[in-house]
């Protein structure tokens, strides 16, 4: 291979000057003339059946138009992998923030005070907010007959023969927090029509792309009639995934055919997107008196809320990365996903394989601990190197510097 | 009291869309005839650095300096579908497509140089700032500009590999390629407060080959904050659905100020499927932080926390019982 000059090289970030120089522009950054503003109305309630009354909102001086689920044009809905999601609420709302209605303004404070004449009448549900409590057949469900949407197998080997030949066996329970990605910048756009005539949303999205298919079928126009552009992103870590205002905004031009623009507020970005899912995990390890790994069985349940969003993906994820780094001749994982009434759930860096080594990497030192030997010795003895084979019987044929990794800690941090 | 503790964790990570789910990257590569290099990719830049890593690939392809190439991206309408931002995804694959994209251009291009300067051969045709020369005989040379009537325009798709798992058994080849991490820290538990300070952290990385050491170095910086914060600071304290930490004021995430000293440390060992041998490493640097950290205070003060995050009422009740 030819030496190289640029690859390799630390090329300062061409985006890097116009972000410290405060050039960059953001979604909460574009004005254009004659632009609306939008307020989104969210749920109150974790779990109950709605009316909406406008009336009284749509009096109020300024206000253009709200939108509820009746003004949708297309599918009222959205979602990643499952469309459960509904553009603006029907009959029922899942989880405190769900969309309801969507207030457009000639300005932005009135838009806020449109939004706060908005009556909604609540119906209470009953709701469950322990996914183990949630997976039980006779518990209330959120969509559909189950709440239980995914359940990842991996049989490898055989789990009791590996016990029964352990010489240690460890067997822990370990459970993750829901958290946020906390990205600087919350969630931003504006919407207007161009000269050919189409929907344009920019917006601080993870994939243009697919948004365009989901805002031209909420709102029932050709692909080719919707377009998305990102202006700068404040961050994203997965949190820009799923749908938050970009629907809302196109189909609040198409109605005015006017350019709109929303800036959430840090409060309503914690509600608008997915968080990281929590999960409960059950570890049980086995080993042979020199450390080396004999056995494992691991048992996930992954809350996702009120909605699916990736978690299918997120768990499945979890599943394949819950041995850690480390060869095991027998494994026996199962892996959930759950519907509850609490916040949804989605991508978040990481997305599964950032909540197992919370309990892998605890039983690896564990084992070690009851064995003896060394944590790092433990890890080197059992680590993935060329040829492996994980708990999905995939080889690793190459590229696998894990001891190395170990290697360059132990060097720096544990040389006695 | 103050007492000292050290921990380690190793992880992997597999990139990608996963299962068999085709994970697709289109890039368009053109020179138009003014000479100017233009490459069209839909590859948002989250902060993560892809719109300079995809400069780099282009310029080190075609021997340009980083201002020669014009990257149109994040516009549905100019360009084609680069799947998405997540997965890790962006270097490996969207990289894929333009290093091919790219390699077609350049060869187009010198076949259109070795007729223009009426060779019999490609051999030793070099490209270099917008210019093709003969190495051996440099006078031998066109620019981008003379050689091209009307624009060049190449596009390419790469598809990575993935093998769905069996449902029953989970067999299969779901992710590639894996890319691994080893952290080591040392935390500091004071055991009147409760409060743990991480004070030193050691990150080893695999990358593949690094494109931009710099930008690897950043995004180490970032996960392992947001896996400090992960576990032992975030909390959104939900309570029956509700998320009662629902602002800054409550829900704290580490400043710059909770962020120990780290050495970083780039592994490289190329990974022959991928563009110059580049792994994804926006996720992997995230792994290793939070269990390292759960180690660290284990010995420290004996204490194993099952659950995270480790807040430092927790901490304290926990020390209380032990005594």
């Amino acid at each position: 291979m030819k030496p190289l000059n640029i690859v390799g090289s630390r090329v300062i970030r061409v985006d890097g000057k116009a972000k410290v120089k405060g050039e960059a522009i953001y979604p909460q950054d574009i004005y254009l003339d004659g632009m609306l503003y939008g307020k989104t109305i969210r749920s109150t309630k974790v779990h109950a059946m709605i009316e909406v009354d406008t009336k009284k909102a749509e009096t109020v001086e300024g206000v253009v138009k709200i939108l509820t689920y009746k003004d949708v044009t297309g599918e009222n809905h959205h979602g990643v992998v499952f469309k459960d999601h509904e553009v603006f609420c029907s009959k029922k709302v899942r989880r405190i923030g769900d969309p309801i209605a969507f207030v457009i303004a000639n300005s932005e404070r009135v838009a806020k005070k449109a939004a706060e004449m908005i009556e909604i009448k609540y119906k209470e549900l009953p709701a469950v907010f322990n996914p183990i409590d949630a997976m039980k057949e006779d518990s209330i469900k959120i969509h559909g007959d189950s709440n239980i949407i995914y359940h990842y197998k991996c049989r490898k080997g055989n789990v009791n023969e590996g016990f029964e030949k352990s010489h240690v066996i460890v067997e822990r329970e370990y459970k993750t927090s829901m958290v946020e990605h906390a990205f600087l910048q919350p969630e931003a756009g504006v919407s207007y029509i161009d000269e050919e005539g189409k929907i344009c949303v920019c917006a601080s999205t993870q994939y243009p792309h697919f948004d365009q298919i989901e805002v031209a079928e909420a709102l029932g126009l050709k692909l080719e009639n919707v377009k998305i552009m990102n202006p700068a992103v404040g961050g994203a870590f997965g949190g820009r995934e799923d749908i938050t205002l970009q629907i809302h905004l196109a189909l609040a031009t198409m109605v005015t055919k006017k350019p709109v623009k929303v800036v959430y507020t840090r409060e309503e970005s914690f509600h608008a997107h997915s968080k990281r899912h929590p999960i409960i995990m059950k570890y049980k390890t086995g080993a042979d008196k020199n450390g080396k790994l004999l056995s494992m069985e691991v048992n996930l349940i992954g809350d996702t809320g009120s909605y699916a969003s990736w978690a299918i993906n997120v768990m499945r994820k979890a599943g394949i990365h819950a041995t850690g780094p480390y060869e095991i001749p027998n494994v026996k994982i199962d892996s959930y996903a759950v519907y509850t009434n609490n916040p949804f759930c989605g991508a978040m860096r990481g997305f599964g394989a950032t909540q197992t080594p919370i309990g892998s990497e605890q039983q690896m030192d564990i084992i070690a601990n009851e064995l003896g030997i060394d944590p790092i010795q433990i890890r080197l003895i059992n680590g993935f190197k060329v040829g492996s084979e994980t708990s999905n019987g995939q080889v690793l044929s190459e590229s696998v510097p894990l001891k190395r990794c170990i290697e360059e800690v132990k060097n720096r941090m544990f040389k006695e | 009291m103050k007492k000292r503790g050290k921990g380690i964790a190793a992880t992997f990570y597999g990139t990608g869309y996963g299962n068999g789910f085709p994970d697709v990257s289109k890039a368009v590569a053109e020179v138009d005839h003014d000479g100017n290099v233009n490459i069209y990719v839909c590859a948002t830049e989250v902060g993560q650095g892809a719109k300079t890593i995809i400069i780099q690939m282009v310029a080190e392809i075609l021997g340009l300096g980083m201002n020669d190439i014009h990257l149109i991206s994040e516009d549905t309408s100019q360009t084609l579908d680069t799947g998405t931002a997540a997965a890790s995804r962006q270097t490996y694959n969207t990289g894929n497509a333009v290093k091919k994209a790219v390699e077609v251009l350049k060869s187009k291009l010198l076949e259109k140089a070795k007729e223009h300067l009426k060779l019999p051969s490609l051999l030793g045709l070099e490209v270099k700032d917008k210019v093709i020369y003969l190495k051996t005989f440099p006078k031998k040379r066109v620019c981008f500009k003379d050689l091209i009537e009307e624009k060049i325009s190449v596009e390419e798709t790469f598809t990575a590999q993935t093998v769905q798992m069996d449902e029953e058994t989970g067999q299969g080849a779901p992710y590639w390629p894996y890319t691994f991490s080893c952290y080591g820290v040392e935390v500091e538990v004071d055991t009147e407060t409760g409060i743990i300070e991480v004070i030193k952290g050691v990150c080893a990385q695999d990358v593949g080959r690094a494109i931009n050491p710099e930008l690897i170095e950043g995004q180490i910086d970032g996960g392992f904050s947001m896996g400090l914060g992960y576990g032992i600071m975030e909390k959104l304290n939900c309570k029956d659905g509700e998320i009662k930490n629902n602002k800054f004021s409550k829900y704290l995430i580490p400043t710059a100020l909770d962020m120990p000293e780290l050495e970083k440390i780039i592994v490289e060992d190329p990974e022959s499927s991928a563009p110059f041998g580049a792994k994804g490493i926006g996720e992997p640097v995230i792994l290793p932080a939070a269990p390292a950290i759960l180690n660290a205070i284990y010995d420290a003060i004996g204490v194993r926390f099952y659950e995270i995050p480790v807040t430092p009422d927790k901490v304290l009740s926990e020390i209380n019982r032990e005594i």
